[in-house]
């Protein structure tokens, strides 16, 4: 495969970011996290969504995540917090060096959102409509807070 | 500690959130949603599968949203219609919003340094616009001559692109406070600023 760069541009999110949607991602996490404030870094020129979390997952006081999304849908939800846990729940094109990812859709598992082929996974997040990307990032961050636990990150359900 | 706000059951996440969409929406709802954000041309069948309707409902609300200028319609490679958002209603839609939240004179003080990154951008790259600078990294790498060059940044690329596109979306806002400035007088004739124009 090509050096770092070539990969590097073959993994980056495609086309300029979309102001109307990042708007839409910022209303659903204000208005379905009571635990979430969420601004976009610049009002008419924005490059990304910041949300802060009152309470972090697991051990952590406090969490963020940082959104990007493009026009033409590919995206990037990214988790950092106060014990430095990173993951990170993506869309974007990976050259096929994911081996484990079939489609677009992948997750950089924590702790450290790690980008090594054979670690990064599938995502369980299929939906395409931002809202509703948005929603399920949500629903698996509840599960994980509740149950002090990462693991219910990437599975997908939340069985009784 | 985690509060009362309690995490719902659920078998698989995306039939959760898609299952909740569709309880409080309808179907006209969705299709507008779904629509809004198809920014190159789709059949009414995959709108249909994204907005949880029938292609039939889909095809009905797609041909009023085309007759309110919210969708543009085209012809497909095998004949079907296709449907996309309107840039002209987007563009419309972006300039009310900024027009909402942001003062005349803020709004014209970021016009102008989103064009002086504008022009920062083709200084620096020597090209005029995005596009260029991918044909002229292009060329330089089949050209063997690229070695001086650091790779395309693709964050330049898309900075320069998110750029753009947001400074259009500025410039239409003011376009049209200042239209309206101007309209509004004209009904008003006793104001002395229609003589100023």
């Amino acid at each position: 495969m090509g050096g770092n760069s070539t990969t590097n541009e073959g993994h980056s999110l495609r086309g300029p970011l979309d102001r109307p949607v990042l708007i839409s991602i910022r209303d659903v996490f204000n208005g379905d996290e009571p635990l979430a404030t969420a601004e976009l870094d610049d009002y008419l020129n924005p490059d990304a969504v910041e949300v802060t979390f009152d309470d972090g997952l697991c051990d952590a006081d406090t969490a963020r995540m940082d959104i990007q999304w493009t026009i033409q849908n590919d995206y990037k939800f990214h988790y950092t917090d106060s014990q430095s846990v990173d993951f990170r729940w993506g869309e974007h094109p990976h050259n096929g060096d994911y081996i484990n990812v079939i489609g677009l859709e992948h997750y950089h598992p924590p702790p450290n959102a790690s980008s090594d082929p054979s670690d990064v996974e599938d995502s369980c997040i299929t939906q395409s409509p931002e809202k509703l990307v948005t929603r399920a990032v949500l629903k698996l961050w509840r599960v994980a807070y509740h149950t002090n636990s990462l693991a219910p990150l990437n599975s997908g359900s939340n069985p009784p | 500690m985690p509060d009362s706000t309690g995490s719902d059951e659920f078998a698989d996440v995306n039939e959760a959130v898609g299952a909740e969409w569709e309880d409080e929406t309808t179907p006209y709802e969705r299709v507008r949603e779904v629509i809004s954000r198809a920014y190159t041309p789709v059949s009414a069948d995959a709108i249909a599968e994204t907005a949880r309707t029938s292609p039939k409902t889909v095809r009905k609300h797609l041909n009023t949203l085309a007759d309110e200028g919210f969708v543009t319609t085209g012809t497909g490679e095998n004949g079907a219609t296709t449907y996309r958002r309107s840039s002209e209603s987007l563009v419309v839609e972006q300039a009310a919003d900024i027009l909402d939240h942001v003062s005349m004179d803020e709004l014209v003080a970021r016009v102008s340094e989103m064009r002086e990154q504008i022009s920062g951008f083709q200084a620096e790259y020597g090209v005029d616009s995005p596009e260029g600078l991918l044909v002229d990294r292009t060329n330089q790498t089949l050209a063997e001559t690229a070695k001086d060059h650091d790779d395309l940044d693709p964050e330049v690329l898309q900075e320069w692109q998110t750029t753009r596109r947001n400074l259009a979306f500025a410039n239409a806002a003011l376009s049209i406070a200042n239209a309206e400035r101007f309209v509004n007088d004209e009904s008003h004739p006793s104001d002395e600023s229609v003589l100023a124009q």
